[in-house]
């Protein structure tokens, strides 16, 4: 009896496990998964992506899907509230994490083995059965407001930088604001609405299951038996208009207090990871400007040779880390572009600077990498996106990455194709998808009228430094402080900071 | 193709963390130490998973160290000039060889302690690692003028941060508190001080030679590689770094006998902050102190407790409220923060946590919650072992504190030990009003 009893329960599972195994083919009105098991590791690791973000949400509700999305991972469930939710997890060291970007989100969770059915009793719950409670709502609506009215715009300038790129990138476009909306919209934004979105968009065939480490057996089909309970259907794949091109330098200042000016600028590209470009675009900007490395040329050049700030970098697509070094996972796009970052530095830098970054990008469109960084920067690649995935959640995230890119594994590709990659291959795709002439340039400075004016005039900029300097230096800064960056004076908008987040869009100029 | 997948398959570490969890040792690995006659010593850790070694250099000193007037930052400051190369191997050399090897590489500066770390795949370059930082922790090199061109980029790192209103009012509760110990001034340092950094070559050698030697630093690795070769190739490559033999003495802060206040205008738009520190303990394995203070923050004030959920959840009067009881070598102090909606709620909030210390003072913490505690800070700190990268991270800030990587088993066996008494009667020490310092940040004329 006994015997049967495991028997059966044997069946049981690989039953479970079988039909779990046929649905997470993709099928567009029904759940998707992504399972990597790693028997005897004592870490579950949880990752449940969801294919909307800030480009879902309807005009004049911009900043709904960070709102709802909220309301999940901070907000009760019909059983519990969120108070009695953090009592639950505290002794379990449990969260429920959160990350909005544009046309994804990604609820993450990470938890010991030990505490597995405690925690997944509660994390599903606030999933499937979500309290929405008005106290809930009032106080995530609060924040993100106040995120919007004062953080944003007050206290974190290379976030509202990126911010304002993003704006100026954008505009019109369903990307064209931040995911935490704007103040007028989120203001009019009502529990009723909430309700509405996640009823529309929390439906199976919008999600995947992402599972990760020592779970047990049965435990992805109990996972997929649970979210069966949510509605079949799917949110048709945003239609994204066509990117636009700026023309020629097209800069957005935000005026405010600050002893230190901020600068990001980019432009749209028109491919992303799934192209085969894409790998030879990586070793160009890796070495044009990887994310706080030594190794990035605009590091060496505006940091380590002059001083200048904390770093400079360039990305050749998306990327939301600041202080982390690896790229962050879950924010997959259908459009993307490429971008450098300018650390804030001394104001009476910035033009300096402005016209050094440039002068160096026209440099690598021009001329390409050199020979010597080409072999460095390849082989660096090889080695250092070893260490890109080293913790469960994110082997499961780059997992879940590598699908929506259409690979099977995205950093093993890199590894079979990074060793073919040409040089020539590398300046073609620079030619390609690289320009110096046409970008969207945010700043945030003090005294924006005057930059204004020196850059419609192309006044020349020298910079000072505090001691000697080797002559091979102050010869290139007499090249970089006269080149000119051919401003139009109607491509230039300056706006005071406190204007910026209220509508969509950039601000009306003063 | 193949060999990278398995490489991939194996990287996250296979821990044996429940057994761990219901075990006498919270730190699961065992590990070696050895001294060389130099005094430098090196603890290993060599693990099963495959490829990966992360290699931890610890500098005893910090921002602590910085015992001068006009020093403050120089720590952070030397940190950046340890990046320089040496007559061997120059910067541009020692940055090709990190990028041919992929390594995550950099460096932190924290009040105690200084730590630079390579993590790199493959114990085949493990020799070439030893070799090539042994190299730079012994023939650094830098001339006048580097330090010239160094220096604005701590400023430009100040300006980074400048926008951050949590940045200034911490700044200005250290400044206030403190009136003698170089705890006064931040990691880095104040901007008066940032802006004399070009002219301070002569001290930063003087700086070199008391703290950058091996008595006062620890080598810590981690991963895949094996102990003896690892201790050949330090033997051979750290042996001629010579000793420093300097004591520091830091000064000691008086104890405060009146409570002390202070305010900031913030510029632009901002949420309303108030900070309050209170004198605490000095960091200690042996007596119960910190740890008890550790427990408390996490019973009272952490984001389960009943304030916090009053304060931000149910009232909604603060947009967040946290802790800082962080481990110093020095008596440093025990914070609270709050961010708050309404810059009338200031005077409210204050009186909050005043009134809630008032209240631990006189009812001992509930031992049920207490247990939960001590669960949450086992699991916390078992979720941090899951790489070598973890494992060295968490381990070096214990390690700083006393030198010896069994110091974290004896905190957990202390927070064991801890009764809800035990809270109480550290409560009534540490929390006086005449031994506090508020520090309020509200959207004002500008600074």
């Amino acid at each position: 009896m006994k015997k049967s009893t495991i028997y059966l329960s044997g069946v049981l599972i690989v039953g479970l496990l079988l039909v779990f195994v046929s649905c997470s083919k993709k099928s567009s009105d029904r759940l998707h998964s992504e399972l990597l098991p790693l028997d005897g590791n004592p870490l579950v690791s949880f990752r449940i992506l969801i294919n909307i973000g800030s480009a879902n949400d309807p005009v004049e509700k911009e900043g709904l899907s960070q709102l709802t999305w909220s309301m999940l991972a901070n907000g009760g469930s019909q059983d519990l509230s969120f108070t009695e939710i953090s009592q639950m997890f505290y002794p379990i060291a449990a969260y429920m994490g959160l990350n909005v970007d544009k046309e994804m989100s990604v609820f993450t969770g990470q938890i010991h083995i030990d505490n597995l059915e405690k925690y997944y009793s509660i994390f599903k719950d606030m999933l499937l059965n979500p309290g929405f409670h008005e106290e809930d709502f009032i106080r995530l609506k609060t924040n993100q407001l106040n995120f919007l009215e004062r953080s944003l715009v007050s206290n974190m300038d290379e976030q509202f930088g990126k911010e304002m790129l993003n704006l100026a990138m954008y505009e019109g476009h369903p990307y064209g604001h931040a995911e935490a909306g704007t103040v007028e919209s989120v203001k009019s934004l009502t529990l009723e609405d909430v309700r509405a979105f996640y009823s529309k968009h929390f439906v199976q065939g919008n999600i995947t299951l992402g599972l990760a480490g020592g779970y047990p057996a049965d435990f992805p089909a109990r996972i997929k038996s649970d979210f069966s309970a949510l509605p079949t259907g799917h949110t048709p794949q945003l239609v994204l208009p066509e990117q636009k091109m700026p023309d020629g330098l097209e800069l957005v200042i935000s005026e405010k207090q600050t002893p230190a000016t901020a600068i990001s600028m980019g432009f749209p590209v028109s491919l992303s990871k799934k192209d085969s470009d894409y790998f030879a675009l990586w070793i160009a900007v890796s070495h044009f400007g990887e994310h706080r490395q030594h190794v990035s040329h605009l590091f060496q050049k505006i940091r380590e040779e002059r001083g200048q700030n904390y770093g400079d970098y360039a990305y050749a697509d998306h990327f939301i880390q600041g202080r982390n070094k690896f790229p962050a996972q879950n924010y997959g796009r259908q459009q993307q572009y490429f971008s450098i970052w300018i650390r804030p530095l001394a104001n009476s830098n910035r033009h300096f600077a402005l016209r050094q970054a440039l002068l160096e990008l026209k440099k690598l469109v021009q001329e390409g990498i050199p020979e010597e960084r080409f072999e460095l920067i390849r082989t660096y690649l090889l080695n250092y996106t070893k260490l890109y995935a080293q913790t469960v959640g994110e082997r499961l995230g780059w997992q879940m990455d590598s699908t929506y890119y259409g690979y099977k594994d995205f950093l093993a590709e890199a590894q079979e194709r990074l060793p073919k990659i040409t040089r020539e291959q590398v300046n073609n795709a620079i030619k390609k998808y690289l320009n110096f002439k046409n970008l969207f340039i945010a700043v945030i400075t003090q005294d924006a009228q005057s930059f204004r004016d020196a850059l419609v005039a192309d006044t020349p900029s020298p910079i000072t430094y505090a001691g000697p300097k080797p002559q091979d230096i102050l010869n290139e800064d007499m090249i970089y402080e006269v080149f000119s960056l051919n401003v139009k004076s109607g491509n230039i908008r300056v706006v005071p900071a406190t204007k910026f987040f209220q509508k969509t869009g950039i601000p009306k100029s003063e | 193709m193949t060999k990278f997948i398995s490489f991939a398959l194996c990287m996250t570490l296979l821990l044996s963390i429940p057994a761990v969890l219901h075990s006498a040792r919270i730190f699961p690995y065992d590990y070696k130490i050895e001294t060389l006659e130099n005094g430098l010593t090196i603890i290993s850790i060599p693990l099963d998973n495959p490829f990966i070694i992360s290699y931890y250099t610890i500098v005893r000193s910090g921002s602590r160290n910085e015992i001068e007037p006009g020093k403050s930052g120089f720590a952070h400051f030397f940190e950046h000039m340890m990046f320089k190369g040496t007559k061997d191997v120059p910067r541009e050399e020692y940055d090709d060889f990190l990028t041919l090897l992929g390594a995550g590489t950099n460096g932190y500066t924290t009040d105690d302690y200084t730590c630079y770390f390579v993590v790199f795949a493959g114990q085949e370059n493990l020799e070439s690692v030893v070799k090539t930082e042994a190299d730079r922790f012994i023939n650094l090199y830098y001339d006048e003028e580097m330090i010239k061109s160094e220096a604005p980029v701590i400023e430009g790192e100040y300006y980074a941060s400048v926008s951050n209103p949590s940045r200034r009012i911490y700044e200005t509760l250290r400044n206030t508190a403190f009136d003698l110990h170089s705890y006064k001034h931040t990691t880095m340092g104040y901007l008066k001080d940032i802006l004399d950094m070009p002219n301070q070559f002569e001290y930063s050698k003087l700086y070199q030679k008391r703290f950058y030697a091996p008595d006062n630093s620890i080598l810590l690795v981690v991963g895949d590689f094996e102990h003896d070769k690892l201790m050949e190739y330090a033997r051979n490559y750290y042996g001629p770094w010579e000793k420093s033999n300097y004591t520091l003495v830091t000064p000691v802060e008086k104890a405060q006998t009146k409570q002390k206040r202070a305010s900031y205008d913030w510029p632009s738009p901002t949420l309303p902050r108030l900070t309050i520190g209170f004198h605490g303990p000095a960091f200690s394995d042996e007596t119960i102190d910190m740890a008890a203070m550790d427990l408390l923050a996490a019973v009272a004030f952490s984001s389960s407790s009943a304030f916090y959920q009053k304060l931000v959840i149910e009232e909604q009067k603060c947009q967040s409220f946290s802790t800082s009881f962080s481990d110093h070598r020095d008596p440093f102090l025990l914070i609270f923060n709050a961010v708050l909606k309404q810059e009338k709620d200031l005077p409210d909030i204050e009186e909050e946590i005043f009134k809630e210390l008032e209240r631990l003072k006189n009812e001992p913490v509930d031992p049920e919650t207490l247990t939960k505690v001590k669960s949450n800070l086992k699991y916390s700190f078992a979720n941090s072992l899951g790489t070598t990268d973890g494992i060295a991270g968490s381990l070096a800030y214990y390690i700083n504190l006393t030198g010896d990587p069994n110091t974290v088993n004896k905190v957990f066996d202390l927070y064991e030990k801890i009764t809800p008494e035990d809270i109480q009667e550290m409560t009534r020490k540490y929390f006086k009003i005449t031994n506090s310092t508020v520090v309020t940040l509200t959207e004002g004329k500008g600074q």
